[in-house]
């Protein structure tokens, strides 16, 4: 555990996108830290995975990337922004550039799918949508990505009537609406069956590659952690405990980060 | 201590409090005792000084049955004029209800804890407060002083008991959407007025609805009361009626009434079912 502890996640030469230092993430004065001196970075083309049990910290360290939680120390760097120090329109950009995806797909039920996968363009449309109108632009664009993820058969229906893994599918649309420079799925298979995980997963680093833009995807279930990542981090009480190439890691070496260790001394 | 040990220490329960849950009979809590004791008593303080008496129903009983048997048969020998005067209604509460509900939608974004900074919030409270806590006939009877008899008043005692009434559940409808794409909406750095109207009010539209089609029924009803201080409709006719002891027209004038809330009603229903 140590040597996973010590060695570098990964010996790139090029620059990476996110750059988080010694980072440290408190919600009020007397609760615990929830982040303690988290290092990680994000390279383009790269899909990593994030593994912890519940209260790891695994959210906190992706609302902390946009700017969701208070950043009591270290730093935060994605692209140009300095995430610990942005007014709120700095923060509206950075948040702008940064595709989200949830484990509830937090879609709009009512909406169709296609004006859920507009409201991703709503950063810098002006005034022009006050009337719910998108851009004719917009819309195409719109309908290409969910040709992308292969749902655009339901570009008109609402959301409310697809599956869970075409919600997801549609959240992922939405997110790719953006242009992001990076993908953040916080659980984003959670509430979805063993067969749609594996979809979804897949299209995240699909995604990642032909992008070539970072996925921070945070999961629960290691085997399809070490399926679909190129790097994997696990976080256990806000720390990093473990920390390298997918291809280097099997589960025993992940044990540390679900307690595994401490049933045994018990 | 470390992260791990107090996060361990968050997980244990209390040994007293687990022996309790494992308990099939548990004593109610002294607060709850208490609380049944005092929310009766407040009840039977409330019904004696409000002078309620099952047994006085009773013996009066026949009373409301003569009265009942003398509206009958319904006289609708001026059925131009009912018409003419629930028209008249009609329209006041659409009107009205228009009007209240563009304002109370407005009142509401201020209203709602999830939307509005925390000093408009009291105020927009504060305000639909003080318009509930004002009977509708006062209301009408300063805007009759205001504009003078008919309709118009009618109208604008409505918009204004809308605020009152409807502002505050529509500002409930808002606080009560999903959470969840509100924070996708702020998530794509969506302004407040864009997560308002793709977060928001897409969730809340089947509740508004709903509320503006029960706050048009009420109106139409309301309408007929405000007719007693000469704010229009058909409210003075009735109290006219019962004056001059002509039950006949005024059971004439009830049944098209029931007739109107009833169509209003179904159709309030179908409109229900094709949003939600």
């Amino acid at each position: 555990m140590t040597d996973l502890l010590m060695r570098p996640a990964q010996t790139r030469t090029d620059e990476p996108l996110v750059r988080i230092r010694d980072l440290k993430v408190r919600y009020s004065d007397d609760q615990p830290l929830v982040l303690d001196g988290v290092d990680l970075d994000l390279f383009r083309g790269e899909t990593v995975a994030l593994l912890g049990s519940s209260g790891s910290g695994k959210s906190t360290l992706m609302k902390a990337l946009t700017g969701f939680a208070p950043i009591e120390s270290g730093s935060v760097a994605a692209g140009d922004f300095d995430v610990a120090n942005l007014q709120r329109g700095q923060l509206r950009r950075l948040r702008s550039q940064t595709g989200q995806v949830f484990q509830q797909f937090n879609l709009v039920g009512r909406l169709s799918v296609l004006t859920n996968v507009l409201t991703g363009s709503l950063y810098g449309a002006g005034a022009a949508n006050m009337l719910g109108t998108f851009r004719s632009s917009d819309r195409v664009r719109a309908l290409e990505l969910l040709e992308r993820v292969g749902i655009v058969h339901k570009a008109g229906e609402p959301a409310r009537s697809l599956s869970g893994g075409q919600q997801q599918r549609v959240a992922i649309a939405r997110a790719l609406m953006q242009n992001p420079r990076v993908i953040l799925a916080d659980e984003p298979v959670a509430s979805l069956d063993p067969r749609m995980s594996r979809t979804v997963l897949e299209l995240l680093r699909q995604i990642a590659c032909e992008d070539n833009i970072p996925v921070l995807v945070s999961l629960h279930v290691v085997p399809l952690a070490l399926a679909h990542s190129d790097r994997i981090v696990g976080l256990r009480y806000g720390e990093i405990v473990v920390s390298g190439r997918t291809s280097e890691l099997d589960a025993d070496q992940l044990a540390p980060v679900y307690d595994l260790d401490d049933e045994e001394e018990e | 201590m470390s992260i791990a040990e107090k996060t361990k220490a968050k997980q244990e329960l209390d040994p007293r409090a687990r022996e309790s849950m494992e308990r099939a009979f548990r004593i109610p809590r002294a607060r709850f005792v208490v609380g049944v004791v005092v929310g009766v008593a407040i009840f039977l303080w409330s019904a004696n000084g409000a002078q309620f008496d099952f047994l006085k129903l009773g013996e009066g009983a026949a009373n409301m049955g003569e009265f009942v048997l003398r509206m009958f048969p319904p006289d609708f020998s001026k059925i131009g004029l009912i018409l003419a005067l629930l028209l008249e209604t009609l329209q006041m509460a659409v009107v009205g209800t228009v009007i209240g509900t563009v304002l109370s939608l407005i009142v509401a974004f201020g209203a709602a804890s999830n939307i509005a900074p925390r000093w408009l919030y009291y105020l927009c409270r504060w305000t639909m407060n003080i318009i509930r806590a004002l009977p509708d006939l006062v209301i009408a009877l300063m805007f009759v002083s205001a504009v003078g008899l008919g309709p118009f008043a009618g109208i604008l005692a409505m918009t204004i008991g809308s605020i009152g009434s409807i502002g505050k559940v529509f500002a409930e409808a808002m606080e009560a959407v999903d959470r969840g794409p509100i924070v996708a909406m702020e998530s794509v750095g969506s302004s407040k007025r864009q997560v308002i109207q793709y977060g928001i009010l897409p969730q809340a539209l089947p509740l508004l609805t709903s509320y503006t089609l029960l706050l048009f029924e009420g109106n139409v009803r309301g309408a007929t009361i405000l007719g007693l201080v000469g704010a229009g409709g058909i409210g003075l006719e009735l109290t006219t009626a019962m004056n001059r002891y002509d039950y006949g027209h005024l059971f004439a004038m009830v049944i098209c009434i029931i007739v109107l809330v009833t169509i209003i009603d179904q159709a309030s229903a179908i409109i229900r079912k094709k949003i939600t």
